[in-house]
């Protein structure tokens, strides 16, 4: 590629003009460009930078060893537990719901479920986790209504605050979330092609085997992801559940900012919080790839 | 697809109802746990007194315009910084717009936590005494989203045809601002405006970590003395959350028909 | 597998309140191309989605080859369908999409294969054969498609404006593609557009619907040049309204009296229906009846533009070397050439 173009007058000008000009077309973004730098680039830099360091303030990897270990190991074992199990519980009945509004409903269907899954995907954090008390606690209304039917869920020592009552609250969210990722994908599985395929012979089962299911999966499988790194990160939900008999890496990060623990290293929170981001990242990433590539056919 | 049709048409009524179920028992418990009260010999009774407990609390009215107050500034925020530049990028440098996007997108890969530890590390202490630190601090959040909304906005419009037709009817880039490219956009920015509100009204982990006390994070605290009350504010933030989507969700497909007849 | 006849017979359908085909009647005989033509909203679609049992009819029978079909399933019906545009799986190449249908029909991968590169050479377009939708541009994707609907050799070709979302070079090219695969195969082929030239270009006959209803089906040339009504007259070609005055059985144009083709016995003012090519501009001097409003070159033809002292804009077409003297502005007598015209009541 030479340094020289031809611009719209035929004279060929020099590379500098050239990069000159695209200097100043990208000059206006600087501004946003700087606030990502300052507000979010520079935070996360000081955190890996800081999750190397040792009390003394020197080069260690002491952080990292530390929380390789428990009690740090078993918090990351069930926060990854908690996102895979509320991805996989919450991927399925919401890619279905789904489907089944996308072919069957009416317009002002769509919008309704639209709009509700975007408030209900949003509702994390502290009016979810109250809701749940309200219904299924001890003193909640559907604990008295099945009571009233005669069945006792307390008695066997259900609750809540255990690591099923959250996933299964994570999934009021969960799902919902699903439905809002996943619908753009169903809606883009054509007419014409279910068409064509009826026409040259084949049964809707075979449409889905051949065409519908390929087509689909490597949405699926993103929104899979999404809905991972979603209950894995999750943090608001969790606290305002737990009484501290789950160990959650946001939890414990949590913790440890309050400053009410002591610990031996002092940026054990910071490499928590590394750790967080490898994760998710390792989740996110190929989730973005995917619905890029999957916008394509989808146009 | 006439047989499948007929052989599966329990599908939506069923699914429906399950969803019902899903969404309204918990919302309906909800509303109901949050009407009751015990009477003086511990007798349950039903009334709006944890509603009206709630807005006797002297933090309600003040957490709440605190939220008000930093959801605007955020939105304020937005409207300076990140709307132009997206405008900037469909008129003029169409060329960056694939990279922007994908620097966008980064705030989605780092979870919320992480990056609260971020801010409490990295800030300077004028910046961490500062209420504004959160709605600073919204924009980047809402950015993969605001972004989204505004592109996708303007990719439907030959933005920059248009003002260079405007132009070459003589109209400066004031006139072209204000008669051709800010109506164009009104929708889109609409949307990125109340995404930014909603965002920032209900945002929890952040400011509870970087130990701030707006609406969402006083309903932790209060719970701990009336979980009634907790429970009502739940369910009122919820209902207003639904109801302003709902509303919203109204009036654009009404003014999209006003435009779909007008063509 | 030889293409049969097509019969359909007294479909009818409605969506709701309106009525989308109105007792339609039509037979197409085997390894007839025919045509239908109408507008928007006319039924022609609904009438081939009914043939393909993609969608049901309220009354009527389809028979092919004299077996009743009406009831069967669309995935037996064993007809190849063209879509008008995105009907490729995008997640197939271009050889796997024209194999679809043989892959269902359980043909062995090998058998398979070796037929659906056949007729990508058919259609030109074997050395895209590993090629992906997306990578395809419209015309090419269109081509794959008529492939994979021949590869079943099916017994009727059902083509839904399959060039309408092509550009115009392409659509020429195309349509002569399909007419000579046609012609080759012998398949019976229902053709369903809404651009008249097209139509009538490649087609054995042409049936024009309006509003559910078959108003014509005939051979081009007198679709043309007999339109049974003024509905097929004013969309099949260009033609012109002519303010006249019509007595029981003839009407006054330009001074000339012609014959009535349709008299209902109503006098008075009246449109005749005069085609361009019928109309002999001539210049004069002095008043003329006309005066020349543009002139086109249009190659051996030259299309005038005239305008009645009323108003009334004419059309007229003449062979360029006979009209090389007239220009804008100039007066003009017209010349009607034809001995009888359909007209229509204003």
């Amino acid at each position: 590629m030479t340094n020289s173009y031809v611009s719209s007058k035929g004279v060929s000008r020099k590379g500098g003009t050239f990069a000159r000009r695209n200097l100043i077309l990208a000059a206006p973004l600087l501004p946003l460009l700087a606030y990502l730098g300052f507000f979010f680039f520079w935070p996360m830099f000081a955190v890996v930078v800081d999750s190397l360091k040792n009390n003394d303030h020197q080069w260690s990897l002491i952080n990292f060893t530390t929380i390789a270990q428990k009690p740090y190991s078993t918090a990351f074992k069930n926060s990854i537990l908690l996102g895979a199990l509320s991805a996989l519980f919450a991927s399925i009945p919401g890619a279905i719901f789904a489907y089944v509004i996308e072919v069957r409903g009416s317009e002002k269907l769509k919008s309704l479920v639209t709009s509700l899954s975007g408030v209900l995907a949003n509702t994390g954090g502290v009016p979810l986790a109250f809701m749940f008390i309200a219904t299924f606690g001890a003193q909640g209304s559907a604990i008295k209504i099945l009571k009233a039917l005669g069945i006792d869920l307390y008695s066997g020592g259900f609750t809540l605050f255990s690591f099923s009552g959250i996933v299964f609250v994570y999934l009021y969210f969960q799902i919902p979330l699903m439905v809002i990722i996943f619908s753009p994908a169903l809606h883009s599985v054509r007419n014409e092609w279910r068409d064509a395929a009826k026409n040259l012979g084949a049964t809707p089962k075979k449409f889905w085997t051949t065409i519908g299911i390929p087509l689909l999966f490597p949405s699926f499988a993103a929104s899979f992801l999404l809905l991972f790194a979603s209950g894995f990160a999750a943090y608001a939900t969790a606290r305002a559940m737990t009484v501290g008999n789950i160990a959650l890496v946001p939890l414990v990060i949590g913790t440890l900012v309050d400053g009410n623990v002591q610990v031996d290293q002092a940026n054990v929170g910071k490499s928590l919080a590394v750790g967080m981001v490898l994760i998710s990242a390792l989740a996110m990433i190929p989730y973005l790839i995917i619905q890029r590539r999957a916008r394509r056919w989808q146009q | 697809m006439a047989a499948m049709r007929s052989r599966f048409s329990f599908a939506l009524p069923l699914t429906l109802a399950v969803a019902s179920l899903f969404i309204f028992l918990p919302f309906g418990s909800s509303a109901e746990f949050s009407f009751r009260s015990y009477s003086q010999d511990g007798k349950l009774m039903h009334s709006f007194a944890p509603y009206r407990w709630i807005v006797e609390q002297p933090e309600f009215l003040s957490h709440l315009l605190l939220s008000l107050k930093i959801a605007l500034f955020a939105v304020i925020f937005t409207a300076i910084l990140v709307v132009p530049s997206v405008a900037w990028l469909h008129l003029k440098a169409q060329l960056f717009r694939p990279l922007v996007e994908l620097i966008t997108l980064l705030p989605l890969v780092i979870p919320v936590v992480a990056l609260s530890i971020g801010v409490q590390t990295a800030f300077p202490d004028w910046l961490q005494s500062t209420e504004y630190e959160l709605p600073l601090m919204y924009v980047i959040l809402a950015l993969p989203f605001t972004f989204r909304i505004l592109d996708n906005g303007l990719q439907a419009i030959p933005l920059k045809t248009i003002s260079e037709a405007a132009r070459g009817l003589g109209a400066n880039w004031f006139a072209t601002i204000f008669y051709v490219i800010a109506p164009v956009m009104r929708r889109a920015v609409a949307g990125a405006f109340f995404l930014t509100f909603a965002l920032s009204l209900g945002e929890f982990t952040l400011t509870s970590l970087l130990h701030w006390d707006t609406f969402p994070t006083w309903v932790t605290s209060v719970s701990q003395q009336n979980i009634i009350g907790a429970i009502a504010l739940s369910v009122f933030s919820l209902t207003f959350a639904f109801l302003v989507v709902f509303f919203a969700g109204l009036s654009s497909s009404r003014s999209k028909k006003r435009m779909d007849a007008t063509e | 597998m030889k293409s049969g006849t097509l019969e359909l017979e007294g479909i009818s359908r409605r969506f709701g309140q309106t009525v989308a085909l109105d007792n339609l009647n039509l037979t197409i005989g085997a390894g007839e191309l025919v045509a239908l033509l109408g507008p928007s909203g006319c039924g022609k679609t609904t009438a081939l989605r009914i043939v393909a049992g993609l969608e049901r009819s309220d009354a009527g029978t389809v028979a092919l080859k004299g077996r009743d079909v009406t009831n069967l399933s669309a995935h037996l019906r064993n007809m190849g369908m063209v879509f008008q545009s995105y009907s490729l799986f995008p997640n197939l190449s271009a050889v796997e999409n024209v194999e679809f249908g043989l892959k269902m029909r359980k043909v062995e991968r090998a058998s398979r294969r070796k037929t659906a590169l056949e007729l990508l050479e058919l259609v030109g377009l074997d050395t895209q054969s590993r090629r992906f939708p997306h990578q395809l541009s419209g015309g090419q994707q269109q081509r794959v498609a008529l492939a994979r609907a021949l590869a079943i050799q099916p017994e009727v070709l059902l083509l839904d404006e399959p060039l309408s979302a092509l550009d115009a070079q392409v659509r020429t090219n195309l349509r002569e593609e399909i007419r000579r695969l046609q012609i080759s195969l012998g398949t019976t082929t229902l053709f369903v557009t809404h651009d008249q030239e097209e139509a009538m270009a490649i087609s054995d006959r042409v049936g024009v619907m309006s509003n559910g209803r078959l108003e014509q089906i005939d051979i081009p040339d007198i679709l043309y040049n007999n339109p049974a009504s003024t509905f097929v007259a004013n969309f099949v070609g260009t033609m012109n309204h002519i303010p006249a005055i019509a007595s029981e059985d003839a009407v006054d144009i330009f001074g000339k009296k012609i014959r009535i083709k349709n008299p209902d016995g109503k006098i008075g003012k009246v449109s005749a229906l005069v085609r361009p090519e019928s109309i002999e501009v001539s210049r004069v001097q002095g008043n003329g009846q006309a005066k020349i409003v543009t002139r086109s070159f249009l190659g051996a033809s030259s299309q005038i533009v005239c305008q009645l002292p009323d108003g009334v804009i004419i059309q007229a077409l003449m062979p360029s070397h006979a009209s090389g003297e007239l220009h804008p502005g100039e007066e003009v007598n017209l010349n009607i050439s034809i001995h009888e015209v359909l007209i229509s009541h204003v």
